[in-house]
């Protein structure tokens, strides 16, 4: 298993990294095949010293030899011989002589053997630093099997390895250059795993987008396929995980492995970018769709407050000229009737904006429900549509604000007459539950009701009815009974669909027994 | 026989329509009413003379209806209704509390308005202290702010609490009607029923009572109402 580096000073370390790539793009000449522009060095160019066959140890050890075996050896004849002569005047000269024939000899062969070396070191130790300096290498090609010849052999791998690794880093960085946060997760995904195969040569590679913990790490096996994995990573965020494998054959070092740490963090901030991409093009989808909200709570206001406003124009104007007493009461009633609209529908806005800004401040006082349903319902003046008020409620009283629960039975019985058909009928039953001391007021119409999809939707604002035109209310109105009730300890919901009616709303509230004390 | 003298009503509000509809309204009702356009117009009328009851506009030029309405408490407490198209929930509303008997929403009803006007004008004659109320150890009325101290903590109290509490301490010590304080917690037009009272009652308790089941202020007179009595005694 390769070492996976895990640290948050990986990132760091790959930009590093990748900083020195990018000066380093590999230049055409290090994907050159070997041997074309090579330094080539002959060792017989080296000298005699450097003969074929002879390693640099026997080279150096023939010198030590021939330049301290030599003296002696002579010293040694010139003692027999003089033993022999027994000429002792001679001895001291001939000495001086055989020592520094020998030394000079020594030196001659040394001096042969250092030649040859310091050509070929030069040839290394130039490739060396030019791989320092981070440029690419041209293979040395050394003859022989001696030292020299190893140093460069192992030269040339390093060189090769750096080239490949930075032919690697610059198709990683090409292809990440590629990656447009707008293709989304899924595209990103596929390619991040197709370029993954191509740039390290892997023969399979995934990106899963999980918890790198639960993904088992698989173990090296001799002679197959080499696991390989990394952590994608945005900042300090784990995203998920690449795995792959390679061919059984190829090496793989703690480069690769940074290498392949640094794709995949790459990886983690393409996919962190669409992610952010996708989230900012859905708000601006849903900043579109309150515009469109927005502009449509607009018409159906002004048609709201204007609608009124016309009627009362129009029969004031008839009232100047009616003489007829009858005709004349009724179209007041109007009159007032449309005035009252408008007053609560501007009262409706005025909560919403009092809602929003947290200032409401309800006064809350026991109340009999029974009564103000039916004022709710007269000051609508439904003409055509039944209405049954049942009272279960046994006297019981409402703990709430008055102004507010008259909004929301305004509100609540103006839907039900608005979307319950103009012949249907609206149905309010009044009772309790003493056990949790609530009072309920169930407002039933008998429209088409409400969908299953819609039933959330209703409660938001500017949400209307499905199939209803703007004209049709402001759709603040569930929104504003359901806030107006919370904040004094009430709630509304939606009634599950029932046969035989249509929508059902149920506003509860906190209710006191009316037990007579006195 | 003398016929009683007719109850006076100073109009206040800035719209000339409306003084002349509302005070149409009032006469016809039996009122005697008097209009200021402004809050000096207001005043100078104040020097000829007081009425029994003030109705006033918030929002007017010059001296404003909560400025005029603290000038006019510093001097006498004359009853004030505020009409105003400000709602209750708005942060100046909150402020009338301290200066104002009730409030009305313009536009107004005027059965609604008349019925709270008639609610405020009962309660003339009472006399309790402006600054607060002291029953004992544990319990303080502050009715001209709506609150009250009970052990030491402060609770508030709601419009209908505060003026049934106001009918009670006005009579401190002796029974209040139910009826009575039916008539004096909710106007005619609010079709309150005894159960109001009974419930109001026991909710008023359970706030101003240390111990709401063994009450030591606000007792029930079994058959007849309520008396609020002032006890040294520690709940």
């Amino acid at each position: 298993m390769p070492e996976r580096r895990t640290g948050p000073d990986a990132t760091p370390h790959l930009r590093e990294r990748m900083a020195a790539g990018r000066a380093v793009e590999p230049s055409p000449a290090a994907t050159t095949p070997r041997g074309t522009t090579g330094a080539t060095v002959d060792t017989t160019a080296g000298g005699s010293s450097g003969g074929s066959g002879l390693s640099l140890r026997m080279l150096l050890t023939a010198g030590m030899i021939v330049s301290a075996v030599l003296p002696v050896a002579v010293y040694g004849g010139i003692v027999l011989a003089a033993g022999l002569s027994a000429d002792s005047k001679l001895m001291v000269p001939l000495l001086i002589a055989a020592v520094v024939a020998g030394s000079l000899l020594g030196l001659l062969a040394a001096a042969l053997a250092v030649a040859g070396l310091t050509t070929r070191l030069r040839l290394i130790t130039a490739a060396v630093e030019r791989v320092a300096a981070g440029e690419s290498s041209p293979p040395i090609h050394l003859t022989g099997d001696d030292e020299l010849a190893r140093l460069a052999e192992s030269h040339n791998r390093v060189a090769a390895e750096a080239g490949r690794r930075n032919r690697e880093l610059g198709a990683l960085l090409g292809a990440i250059a590629g990656y447009n946060p707008a293709d989304g997760l899924a595209v990103l995904t596929a390619r991040a795993e197709s370029d993954a195969c191509a740039i390290y040569g892997l023969i399979d590679c995934r990106l899963r987008l999980a918890d790198p913990a639960t993904v088992p790490i698989e173990e090296t096996i001799p002679g197959d396929p080499r696991p390989v994995r990394a952590a994608v990573r945005a900042g300090t965020e784990t995203l998920g995980l690449v795995t792959g494998h390679l061919p059984a054959t190829r090496a793989w070092e703690r480069a690769d492995q940074d290498l392949l740490d640094l794709f995949a963090s790459e990886i983690g901030v393409a996919l962190r970018n669409a992610e952010l991409f996708g989230q900012i093009e859905d708000q601006n989808v849903r900043l579109l769709e309150l515009d469109a909200a927005k502009d449509e709570f607009l018409r159906g206001v002004s048609h709201n407050l204007q609608t009124p406003l016309t009627s009362i124009r129009a029969y004031v104007d008839q009232l100047r000229a009616a003489s007829d007493e009858a005709a004349r009461d009724r179209r007041l009633g109007i009159v007032a009737e449309q005035a009252d609209r408008l007053t609560r529908l501007v009262r409706q806005l005025l909560t919403v904006t009092r809602l929003e800004a947290g200032a409401l401040r309800p006064e809350v006082e026991v109340i009999a429900v029974v009564p103000r349903v039916r004022r709710a319902w007269e000051a609508l003046n439904a003409s055509g549509v039944g209405f049954e008020l049942r009272d279960e409620g046994g006297g019981w009283l409402a703990v709430a604000d008055p102004d507010q629960l008259d909004q929301v039975l305004w509100a609540l019985l103006d839907n039900a007459v608005k979307y319950g058909g103009r012949e249907g009928k609206v149905e309010v039953t009044v009772h309790v539950d003493d056990t949790v001391k609530r009072i309920y007021v169930t407002i039933a119409d008998h429209g088409p009701g409400v969908s299953e999809a819609d039933s959330e939707r209703l409660f938001t604002r500017f949400a209307r009815g499905a199939g209803q035109a703007s004209g049709d209310g402001t759709g603040l109105g569930l929104y504003v009974s359901r806030e107006l009730l919370r904040t004094i300890g009430g709630a509304l919901w939606l009634e599950p669909a029932r046969e035989g009616r249509g929508a059902a709303f149920t506003v509860s509230l906190p209710g006191e027994p009316p037990g007579d004390e006195s | 026989m003398i016929e009683p003298r007719p109850q006076r009503i100073l109009l206040v509000d800035d719209d000339s329509n409306l003084l002349v509809v509302l005070s149409d309204q009032l006469r016809d009702d039996g009122y005697e009413v008097a209009t200021a356009r402004d809050g000096g117009e207001a005043l100078r009328r104040l020097e000829a003379g007081w009425p029994d009851l003030i109705l006033l506009d918030l929002m007017m030029p010059r001296v404003d209806g909560l400025a005029l309405a603290r000038q006019i408490k510093a001097e006498a407490d004359l009853p004030i209704i505020v009409l105003s198209a400000i709602d209750t929930a708005d942060s100046k509303a909150r402020l009338l509390d301290e200066v104002a008997e009730d409030y009305v929403s313009k536009p107004y009803h005027y059965p609604e308005l008349r019925a709270r006007i008639q609610r405020v004008l009962r309660r003339l004659g009472d006399r309790i202290p402006r600054q607060s109320l002291v029953l004992g150890p544990n319990l303080t009325l502050d009715l001209h702010r709506r609150a009250a101290t009970v052990g030491g903590r402060e609770v508030a109290l709601t419009p209908t609490e505060s003026r049934l509490l106001h009918a009670l301490a006005a009579n401190l010590g002796d029974i209040v009607a139910t009826e009575t304080l039916l008539a004096r917690g909710w106007a005619d037009t609010e079709e309150a029923e005894p159960s109001y009272v009974w419930v109001s009652m026991r909710r008023l308790r359970q706030k101003i009572e240390v111990d709401p089941d063994r009450p030591v202020h606000l007792l029930t007179v079994r058959g007849s109402g309520y008396r609020l009595v002032a006890s040294p005694e520690d709940a």
